[in-house]
């Protein structure tokens, strides 16, 4: 089995359809650690705060045993000062020489006071007064990363380790806001042919669960080897100065566990990013499963499918928690290396000592000093080495995060901005759109629309109608010919400029769970109330809308669920008729209507044409028949266009057989 | 505003647990709730419990006897005792011999010895440090993994329950909503023990163990912690408010935030074609700016109050510290010293001081976690109500204890005086409907948008169960029935065509076993069977998200299909052809023409052609049936509504046709 194929783990298993490739190479690995570390050059500030108040929050501690061992001499034994051969280091300069003079108890008064002030600012005594809050919970991945997004902590206390806790806090929090608002944004901008594709719970998982992984990265590159370097040589300088010649083999063996537990743990790394990667993807699919099931409720119900997607959940839920478990076991596995590893070495370091011992050149007494400067110093080592390793969890997660950031948006190549909106027409040339399945759904289109034209795209189901009408505001890309609009190819042209001027109302209803407000704000940020109002109206929608109890104001439901499909529909019509766009798509606007409704409505869009280019999807006669050109597809083919007394005319033309079918229907 | 608020106040009515005054009486309550799903664990905890209390102390003992060995063998090299010589597998000539006790010159250890029992040690701690690191984190592991199963159980019932609820519930609230409780909130329950229950009882026993500990030396240094107690508590009493508060805020922001997300993607088309994606994302970026504020206050809270009770008990230990040093550097007495032997301490010495002081700094340590675990555990409490809230709803359509079976063969459907509105404080939607269809008919109900039509179909179904009146199949109410058995007899195509990513033959066997010649059946009926076999993997196509990659006369065909796949006596048709066009319309509706013989049928819809074709038309308007019969005969009526419905349908377009000739 190759590489690549089996990076493609699993294809199907989980429900990504976009995202399949999801092997990662350890260069890979590299540029994604690059990236995210690329991301604090905006929070530089903040970052460089936190990096002093870090290193910083190391120095009062140091004091804390140098303290203690006076408050044992030269108070409680009331020694005077050197009578040891043990030398205080430097820092302690400035105390001793204060003290010295003192009396025990003024000793003791004096250490309290600096006590005091230490502790109220730096929190400073042994026994960990720092500031840092565990609000891990939750065991997969989705539950912890909330703790994860607003991670922070001091190893300091009092009001520098409370001030060096909070900058962490929204440190942490605007990196990981920040690849969340990228992301956000780009994936509100694939194309929409990948977004059919694309599961939403997946869209949630990511944007939610997977981004507060990278504050992590950028941490474990920056402020932890720094720190752990800075204390290890801390720890090295005092012991070498209050104790003279340490066994300088000590540290060497101790700094021999970098490149130990890093050599360990490599072969390893790829196997962790696949478990991690395995985790997350079952993670989302059981977010997939739940937003599926919840969203589409009423069909669910009205189906008798509650206790297959209770089941579904259920398969999905455990199937995450299980490759979470499998992934927290390679990372218990990990944690019991490490373990050996210090196990193994402090023992090969304690027969070295002990060895001395019994040999006479070291006393017992050394045996506790030197074993504790060893274990503090490969502490230091073994965190350095472990360092890669540690990095895989989140590399696998901002993998999928950088997946989407890194794909093609509509976006691409299009600069061109004309200076005004469409003011002649919209020109299909040899148009034709092909299916990545080799199916054809459009092909050698070519057709001319006016401005002030009302249009009436006519054809069988499946003809092609709305492929036809998703290429004018670019939400598919012809695979063949193109679209020009007053001659500009479409394909060069700016896509937020070309939205601007279509109003494109769907076939499906999509209403937000907003108010009534809301969502015709969504569409026009700037329309007025009467013009709100004017577009209710022309729709038909004004009417109920007036009755709402809070009318305008009124929070719709869930995607509008509290409005009949039909109410729901006209709101949908006077949001495409809110925006006064120069080009105005209406895909199946009646389908949902009463007669009395429907005659309404296109009658209204009739006037709206003026000025305008009015492209209606229908099939009702009473529709088609007052548009003033009638474009008549089949099987992705332009078969005719024209008015309806011009294709009348024409014996046995598809046209005329359509409309003698529905007539027969309707009034046979 | 006043609107505004009214709305947020309507929103806080569904979604939210509004009140951060939770009694102690509720927390007892949530952690009794929490039991049962402990309660499949317990065997699995005891054995965790088991297993770290065999590792504490074996480490502890250990540690005891291998510190002496090292210490004093290895190190110095004295001899050792019959017990570890058995222990370390050295023979005798280690051992301490009794006679020769006084000479020790003689008694020490030769270096040999001493390098084997060295050896023998190191030995022995490679082992025992391997066991216990496996024990330590194979035990981690085991108690994420019974943290998961406990998790999973909540989970899996909340799905359950949201499942079944009503879409009264549903249709109000959001879907990130319930999605959040699901995920977020509910994981808080495999903490909340350790935070509410055995953080704070192990707290107060430590506490007052080190305050005896005190007294015993000194009634001043008991003093000091007992009036050090003061402030802190005024600390807990003070914050916890405040905890609660942003703890509810950080997952109501969050919520909101996940259905944020969730709405948009699933509304992706219309923000595409608004060209709304800056609207969405500013809204998505101050969505996230109050919840990343809700989190970072909360953490600031707790921060506070951790760093408030380090302070307060660092300060009463460092003037504890100094009065000691006084006490010992006079050789004070202790206070129950020279009664009370176990204490031992008969007058303030060095030993005095630091036992002393490492009592009172334990007093601190544990004050300090006592004060993170119960700010956390304040947020847990939090998520767990809220969690608790969707298990609280009870679905208002509830089965009858012992049900009735569904009637086969089935007779009549019978609406009998039937009112209904959504909310008590909107306006009815059906008020006094009365209907009634009999097997082998097809009923066509047709009437204006938003006249209760579809939710007349819904009440059929159990979707909502009435205000008033009744709903009868056979002269037996759905209410009597159960439920599964009442949807597996009554299958409904919705008029919003629902389709899941899953593939087309999955779609149309939704919640029911089919073999692929009962789908490719089903199919055919609905005229489905062709563009489906033109599809890439024909029946095995996979579909995008909702359905994403049809154009909606074919989901709505895939639709039919599925309501026809499930051969129930009674068939429901919402609007099932406004998206087709007229040839397939007809061909769809002569086919269920045959198909439904011996069925109840209902079609919702505004086509004449569908209409008439029907054996009794059922008018509705304003939530009631106006006018019930054949189109002939309800066409006779004078003034009537149909005739009215007909006529603008006929010469409303006649006017047009006349206006544009």
């Amino acid at each position: 089995m190759s590489e690549a194929s089996m990076n493609k783990f699993d294809e199907g298993m989980y429900d990504d359809r976009v995202d399949t490739e999801t092997g990662i190479s350890s260069a890979e690995a590299l540029v994604l650690m690059g990236r995210s570390f690329r991301l604090l050059n905006t929070v530089r500030g903040l970052f460089f705060t936190k990096l002093f108040l870090a290193l910083l929050a190391i120095s009062p501690v140091l004091l804390v045993p140098w303290f203690g061992k006076i408050i044992v001499d030269q108070v409680l034994l009331q020694k005077s000062f050197g009578e040891t051969e043990v030398l205080f280091p430097p820092f302690m300069d400035p105390f001793i020489s204060l003290f010295s003079t003192m009396s025990p108890m003024e000793i003791m008064g004096a250490i309290v006071i600096t006590y005091v002030v230490l502790i109220g600012l730096f929190g400073v005594r042994g026994g960990g007064t720092a500031v840092a809050l565990t609000f891990n919970q939750g065991q997969d991945n989705a539950t912890q990363s909330e703790a994860a997004l607003s991670a922070g902590s001091s190893s300091a206390g009092g009001l520098f380790g409370l001030t060096e806790m909070l900058v962490t806090v929204r440190l942490t929090q605007s990196i990981a806001n920040q690849l969340r608002t990228r992301l956000f944004d780009k994936l509100t901008r694939l194309p929409m042919i990948t977004l059919d594709d694309h599961r939403i719970g997946d869209s949630v998982y990511r944007v939610m669960y997977d981004t507060p992984m990278v504050p992590d990265i950028c941490y474990k590159l920056t402020l932890v080897p720094l720190a752990t370097i800075l204390v290890a040589a801390i720890n090295v300088y005092l012991i070498k100065y209050s104790y003279g010649v340490v066994a300088p083999e000590i540290v060497w063996i101790a700094l021999f566990m970098v490149p130990l537990a890093l050599v360990v743990t490599l072969p390893m790394s790829a196997f962790a990013r696949r478990l991690n990667q395995k985790s997350r993807a079952s993670g989302a699919a059981t977010t997939n499963a739940m937003e599926e099931s919840i969203d589409n409720i009423s069909a669910v119900q009205s189906l008798g499918g509650m206790d297959q997607e209770s089941a579904q959940f259920k398969d999905k839920s455990a199937e995450s928690y299980k490759r979470f478990l499998n992934a927290w076991m390679f990372q218990m596995f990990i944690l019991a290396l490490g373990g050996t590893l210090t196990i193994g070495m402090g023992i090969y370091i304690a027969i070295y000592i002990s060895d001395a011992i019994i040999v006479g050149d070291m006393s017992p007494g050394d045996f506790a000093v030197m074993l504790g400067i060893f274990s503090s110093i490969s502490g230091s080592a073994l965190l350095l080495g472990s360092l890669w390793i540690g990095l895989q969890t989140n590399i696998a997660a901002v993998r999928r995060v950088f997946f989407f950031i890194d794909y093609e948006t509509e976006d691409v190549n299009r600069e061109k901005v004309p200076d005004q909106g469409v003011r002649e027409s919209v020109s299909l040339e040899n148009l034709g759109f092909q299916y990545t399945d080799g199916r054809w759904a459009l092909r050698d289109i070519n057709l001319d629309l006016k401005v002030g034209e009302l249009v009436a795209v006519v054809g069988p189901t499946g003809a092609g109608k709305t492929t036809l009408a998703y290429m004018l505001p670019g939400f598919l890309k012809p695979t063949e010919g193109c679209v020009r609009v007053d001659g500009t190819d479409i394909a060069t042209m700016n896509t937020d400029w070309l939205r601007d001027q279509v109003s494109y109302v769907f076939q499906e209803h999509m209403l937000f769970s907003d108010s009534v407000r809301d969502n015709l704000l969504l569409a026009n940020p700037v329309a007025s109330e009467a013009e709100m109002i004017d577009a209710l109206m022309t729709a038909g929608a004004w009417e109920f809308v007036e009755t709402l109890p809070q009318g305008l104001d009124t929070v719709l439901g869930k995607a509008g669920d509290s409005l009949s499909v039909g109410q729901q529909q006209r709101l949908c019509i006077a949001r495409g008729l809110v925006r006064e766009t120069k080009i105005l798509i209406l895909d199946e606007p009646t389908a949902a209507l009463d007669p009395k409704t429907e005659i309404a409505l296109v009658s209204s869009l009739r006037k709206a044409a003026k000025g305008r280019l009015v492209v209606v999807i229908a099939h009702r006669l009473s529709t088609i028949r007052q548009a003033s050109k009638i474009v008549f597809l089949e099987d992705g083919r332009l078969m005719e266009s024209g008015s309806h007394d011009e294709l009348m005319a024409k014996d046995g033309g598809k046209y005329r057989q359509f409309v003698e079918l529905q007539s027969n229907s309707d009034y046979g | 505003m006043a609107t505004n608020l009214a709305l947020v106040e309507d929103e806080t009515d569904v979604n939210t647990t509004s009140d951060v005054n939770i009694s102690f009486r509720e927390v007892v309550a949530l952690l009794a709730r929490s039991w049962p799903y402990y309660r499949p664990q317990l065997k699995h905890l005891l054995a965790l419990l088991a297993m770290s209390i065999v590792s504490g102390g074996g480490i502890l003992v250990t540690t005891a006897v291998g510190m002496d060995i090292l210490n004093n063998a290895v190190l110095v090299g004295e001899p050792i005792t019959d017990l570890q010589a058995d222990l370390f597998f050295v023979d005798e000539t280690y051992v301490l011999e009794e006679s020769a006790e006084a000479d020790t010159e003689r008694q020490l250890l030769s270096d040999e010895q001493r390098h084997t029992l060295r050896n023998h040690f190191f030995a022995w701690s490679a082992v025992l440090g391997a066991c216990s690191l496996a024990i330590y984190a194979g035990g981690y592991w085991y108690m994420v993994w019974i943290f998961a199963r406990i998790n999973q159980a909540l989970r899996v019932v909340m799905v359950e329950r949201a499942e079944h609820l009503s879409l009264r519930y549903h249709s109000e609230s959001r879907t990130g909503d319930a999605m959040y409780r699901i995920y977020q909130d509910s994981a808080t329950i495999t903490n909340v023990f350790r935070n509410l229950v055995i953080s704070p009882l192990r707290g107060v026993v430590w506490l007052l163990g080190a305050f005896l500990f005190l007294l015993a030396f000194s009634p001043t240094l008991a003093l000091i912690s007992v009036v050090t107690a003061v402030p802190v508590c005024a600390l807990f009493y003070y914050s916890t408010p405040h905890i609660r508060r942003w703890a509810r805020q950080a997952r109501e922001t969050n919520s909101n935030r996940t259905s944020w997300i969730q709405e948009v993607f699933t509304g992706i088309k219309v923000i595409k074609s608004n060209r709304a994606e800056g609207i969405v994302f500013d809204r998505f970026v101050a969505d996230s700016q109050q919840a990343l504020d809700a989190a970072f206050y909360l953490r600031f809270s707790i921060a506070v109050l951790k760093v408030g009770v380090t302070v307060c008990f660092m300060m009463a230990l460092l003037l504890m510290e100094y009065l000691m040093a006084d006490w010992t550097i006079t050789e004070k007495a202790t206070f129950l010293g020279g009664t009370v032997a176990f204490v031992g301490f008969a007058v303030w010495n060095l030993g005095a001081f630091q036992t002393a002081v490492a009592q009172a700094s334990q007093m601190n340590g544990m004050a300090r976690e006592l004060a993170e675990f119960w700010g956390i555990g304040q947020d847990l409490v939090v998520g767990l109500k809220r969690a608790f809230f969707l298990l609280d709803l009870e679905p208002e359509v509830t089965e009858v204890e012992h049900p009735e079976a569904f009637p086969i063969p089935i007779a009549s459907v019978t609406w009998k005086d039937v009112n209904f509105a959504y909310t008590p404080d909107k306006p009815p939607v059906l008020q006094g409907v009365n209907l009634q269809a009999e097997s082998g008919t097809i009923t066509a109900i047709v009437g204006s948008t938003g006249t209760g039509k579809s939710t007349l179909m819904s009440l059929l179904l159990r979707l909502y169960d009435p205000d008033s009146g009744e709903i009868s199949l056979n002269g037996t109410p759905v209410s009597q029935m159960k439920i599964s058995e009442l949807r597996g007899n009554v299958a409904i195509a919705l008029q919003k065509n629902v389709l899941f990513a899953k593939t087309i033959a999955e779609n149309i066997a939704y919640a029911v076993d089919a073999t692929r010649a009962q789908i490719e059946a089903a199919a055919k009926v609905a005229c489905a069977h062709d563009f489906i076999l033109e599809m890439p993997d024909g029946y095995d196509t996979e579909l995008g998200e909702r359905g994403g990659k049809l154009s909606a006369g074919q989901r709505q065909r895939l639709s039919i299909a599925r309501a026809i796949l499930r051969d129930t006596p009674v068939l429901i048709l919402d609007e099932p052809t406004a998206s087709l066009d007229a040839q397939t319309e007809h061909q769809v509706l002569q086919n269920l023409q045959a198909w439904g013989r011996e069925r109840v049928v209902f079609l919702i819809t505004h086509r004449l052609s569908t209409i008439r074709n029907a054996d009794q038309i059922a008018f509705m308007k304003d939530g009631t049936v106006s006018e019930l019969g054949p189109h002939d005969a309800l066409m006779k009526l004078d003034a009537g509504h149909y005739k009215g419905f007909v006529e603008t349908e006929l010469y409303g377009i006649k006017d047009e046709v006349e206006a544009s000739s």
